[in-house]
């Protein structure tokens, strides 16, 4: 069937109480001047870009706000190259030429886990009990297609949803708003229950900004089509916000660690977001392991070390969770890598985390332990991590997580510093 | 206000047959196609000649080889003091791959913007993308244009296991998804060293060139493919004669397999070739690109009896490419009088430069421009290719990128015309709404803006 509905002559239905919103008989003369003069608050870097969620409520400080910052590794991270189980006799066999290629000591965690050399920053916050990683989980997917696994991922339904993710149903169940370093906006942050100026996408641009009038002019020209304008105005709340940074109009280059960067600030603006969403690609090592681990696990470690210096005191009250969507073989392949396999591991990093120790029963790496006798079995649910931080750092009742993951049970260890 | 709704969402025949299905109306072909749209749609159809003159695969390899070679001498230099002009050459050989990569991407890009032909321009860009190669490493990087170059172009309207074949032995996917270095468990070579399997490849042909990932078969038909493609492998320059693809015995699984419950008793290379073919013509497979061609040109939600259509076409003959885009072209569902599917920033920025039609576009800002949207040539970073949903293109971010962008070319032609752009990319299909908005607008260069960012001209 087609869907007319999605057609452009639908009515506008935004029941918002933006100024830039509801005007849509505003005249073009008048919405120039408010534009305007909204940009010019915008520009500067403290202002409000999301007056819009704040309004109405009796706090207008976010400084107390529990955060939740969720990072995508696309590309199915080996977490048996990341965090090594050097106790497991298998280890060495199942890998002859990747167990022996780290370049420099591994680092210690406890129970004889230890994390890849070059996540420096990460063992350093491990050490300060802010990093708690977690073995042998799964979202529940099991098929082994990167797209499909990272649509299960998002959706956090225990199936597949283009058009509804778990952040979303998360801050629509507590009226939190949500930002995403994307060009558009990600599975994680869909659904049609969600307010759309509780969800924000922002990514940097390299042209040169257009003629202020011209955004007047396209209210104007977008009346007949809701998407378009909804989009319009979600942009203009967040323009100006980032693209003046202390180092000038630098042009950014779309760098993981520019968008952690850009993504702290955005965060720590005076009423920043609740939660945020960052992607990091390349993962898919099916070749040439080792090396490229280590490129990529250091731009993972740099992007999150500068998020924390950009988050300042805000760190405190941040999660930073860190998922992928599957893992990989537990045998190394024919061309010093990994294809893609079932079980891999999930990072909470963070003031608020309650870490320094390694959570996930380890299933073992005997032929007879593995899932399907190649892969890292799951032991846990990612999914119900994820729900017990929801839990101990945004408050959801047993119910209220329903809403978000309904085919999970939130874990009780304790994950958050309360 | 409604009666101006309902007429910014009725799009003329001509205009569907131009912009729905070509890379968007150039000069007036509008008017050539008012007369009897379906008829300009099925000429559309032409084999793709490239006149460019661009380096093949083969030169690509000779250039690495010779880049490898230098870079080895720097190696064995470095500890004797290296003269400026030494530095100077190893610099610009490393910068060749690049710059002849990009030559290549904006090389292909104005021939979609100059073609009398959009419409295949359009189905050889959606190949590419189907069979999708990005630029990971420096080899990748030369290599991945090739690709639709020499497997899919002159595929393109014939039969799609042809298309396959040439694709899957491209030196260009073979070395992307890692199938060169893939040896049989039991093969010659595995007895002598510790090499063994790579299934990437194959995974990938049934999840996403092929099948589909719901299409029916199992981790064990994985590892049968896998199996059955060992030893399609990529020439060493250095070590070999010539280069290009080579199917290496010693590196194949010795053996029948069976996939998706077919035996294969071939020896040799013709064991995976009839694996190939028989999935190209596997129903499922039908199915699958016969859904995503009707996504891709009509709609994100085309209607079933759209798809049997089409499907009955590809099973009844061969797979053909040019009887299944008859057939969409044909069917009255592609017809859909409103507009259906956001440009993809590639469709946009092909579809402003013809209908402005500069003197001259330069390849490097062209380059960027796509770059700059979120869409750079090969380089979709995934075997999935770039997303074809409006979602994932239609963002705060993206749409604000779309403006600057559109400011800026719009700003670069002196005096340009937006009712001369207006009458040649959408005829009559426009709103009173964005014509008086166009009208109205208080220069050149805003009213232009407009026009490319409106509704009618983002949308098809």
């Amino acid at each position: 069937m087609i869907d007319n509905k999605k057609t452009i002559n639908e009515p506008l239905t935004l029941s918002s109480v933006s100024p830039l919103v509801d005007e849509d008989t505003l005249s073009r003369r008048k919405f120039m001047k408010m534009a305007g003069a909204s940009l010019a608050v915008l520009s500067f870097p403290m202002a409000s870009a999301f007056a819009v969620q704040a309004k109405g409520k009796s706090t207008f400080n976010s400084k107390t706000k529990p955060k939740i910052i969720w990072v995508v590794l696309r590309g199915a991270l080996d977490s048996l190259h990341t965090i090594v189980p050097t106790f497991d006799t298998q280890y060495a066999k199942l890998r002859p030429k990747l167990s022996t290629s780290f370049n420099s000591p591994l680092l210690p965690l406890e129970k004889g886990f230890a994390l890849h050399p070059s996540l420096r920053n990460l063992h350093h916050w491990y050490q300060d009990k802010s990093l708690l990683p977690i073995v042998a989980v799964s979202s529940g997917y099991a098929k082994r297609s990167h797209f499909d696994g990272q649509d299960f991922l998002e959706s956090g339904k225990g199936e597949i949803d283009h058009d509804s993710g778990w952040l979303a149903r998360a801050i629509e169940v507590k009226s939190k708003s949500a930002l995403a370093i994307a060009r558009s906006t990600p599975i994680s942050l869909r659904s049609s229950l969600v307010r759309s100026e509780q969800v924000n996408t922002w990514y940097p641009s390299k042209f040169k900004s257009a003629d202020e009038d011209i955004y007047a002019a396209l209210n104007e020209l977008y009346k007949n089509d809701a998407a378009l304008k909804e989009n319009l105005t979600s942009a203009l709340k967040v323009k100006g916000l980032v693209a003046e940074n202390a180092e000038g109009n630098k042009i950014q280059k779309g760098k993981f660690v520019d968008l952690a960067k850009s993504c702290a600030k955005l965060i720590t603006a005076e009423q920043g977001v609740d939660c945020a969403m960052l992607e990091l690609g390349g993962w898919d090592t099916h070749n040439n392991q080792s090396n490229r681990l280590s490129r990529k696990l250091t731009e993972l470690d740099t992007g999150l070390a500068e998020l924390k210096a950009g988050l300042g005191d805000e760190w405190q009250n941040t999660v930073v969770i860190i998922g992928t969507e599957f893992g990989r073989t537990a045998k190394e392949n024919g061309t010093g890598g990994t294809d893609h396999g079932t079980a891999s591991a999930l990072f909470l990093a963070g003031g608020a985390v309650n870490g320094g120790k390694v959570k996930g029963r380890w299933p073992g790496l005997k032929p007879d332990e593995l899932f399907q006798q190649r892969d890292l079995m799951p032991t846990s649910n990612s999914f119900g991590w994820m729900a017990s931080v929801l839990s101990q750092h945004w408050q959801f009742s047993e119910q209220e997580l329903q809403q978000v993951f309904p085919q999970v049970k939130s874990y009780s260890d304790s994950l958050i510093h309360s | 206000m409604s009666e101006d709704s309902m007429s910014s969402t009725v799009i003329s025949l001509e205009n569907i047959a131009v912009n729905r299905f070509g890379y968007g109306a150039r000069g007036d072909e509008l008017t050539h196609a008012k007369a009897a749209p379906k008829k300009w749609l099925s000429a559309q159809l032409q084999v793709i000649n490239f006149t460019d003159e661009q380096p093949t695969s083969a030169d690509v390899f000779v250039a690495h080889a010779k880049f490898q070679k230098q870079k080895k001498l720097m190696k064995q230099q470095k500890k004797q003091t290296l003269s400026s002009q030494d530095k100077e050459k190893s610099k610009m050989m490393k910068g060749a791959a690049r710059k002849t990569y990009i030559k290549m991407s904006a090389a292909s890009l104005k021939q979609a913007i100059t073609s009398e032909h959009s419409v295949s321009w359009r189905l050889l860009d959606f190949f590419s993308n189907h069979f999708s190669v990005s630029t990971a490493g420096r080899l990748m990087v030369g290599l991945s244009p090739t690709l639709e170059r020499e497997a899919i172009a002159p595929n393109l309207l014939g039969n799609f296991a042809d298309m396959l074949l040439a694709v899957e032995q491209h030196p260009a996917m073979l070395i992307y998804l890692n199938n060169e270095k893939s040896f049989g468990p039991n093969s010659r070579m595995a007895k002598k060293r510790k090499v063994g399997l790579n299934e990437n490849l194959a995974r990938e042909i049934m999840e996403l060139h092929t099948l589909g990932v719901d299409g029916g078969y199992s981790q064990s038909d994985v590892i049968e493919l896998a199996k059955g493609i060992t030893g399609w492998s990529v020439k060493r320059p250095k070590k070999e004669h010539g280069s290009g693809f080579v199917f290496r015995a010693y590196a194949h699984e010795p053996g029948s397999r069976e996939l998706l419950g077919k035996k294969y008793a071939q020896h040799g290379i013709k064991q995976g070739q009839q694996m190939l073919r028989d999935l190209a013509m596997h129903p499922n497979t039908a199915t699958y690109i016969c859904n995503k061609i009707a996504h891709h040109f009509v709609s994100e939600n085309p209607p079933q009896s759209l798809i049997t259509k089409m499907q009955n076409t590809w099973l009844n003959n061969q797979g053909n490419l040019k009887k299944v885009m008859l057939t969409l072209f044909d069917a009255e569902e592609s017809w859909i009088a409103q507009p259906q599917k956001f440009k993809t920033p590639r469709e946009f920025v092909i579809s402003t430069y013809r209908a402005i039609a500069p003197k001259n576009i330069n390849s490097r800002a062209l380059f960027n421009s796509l770059n700059n949207l979120g869409q750079m040539p090969f380089n979709a970073g995934s075997p999935a290719g770039f997303s074809d949903d409006e979602s994932d293109w239609l963002g705060a971010s993206a749409l604000m990128a779309r403006v600057e962008w559109s400011s800026l070319v719009s700003g670069q032609k002196k005096s340009i015309n937006a009712k001369r752009i207006m009458a040649t990319a959408l005829g009559n299909s426009i709103s009173q709404n964005t014509y008086q908005m166009v009208m109205r607008a208080e220069s050149r260069q805003q009213a232009s803006t407009l026009l490319l960012m409106s509704p009618e001209f983002q949308r098809r």
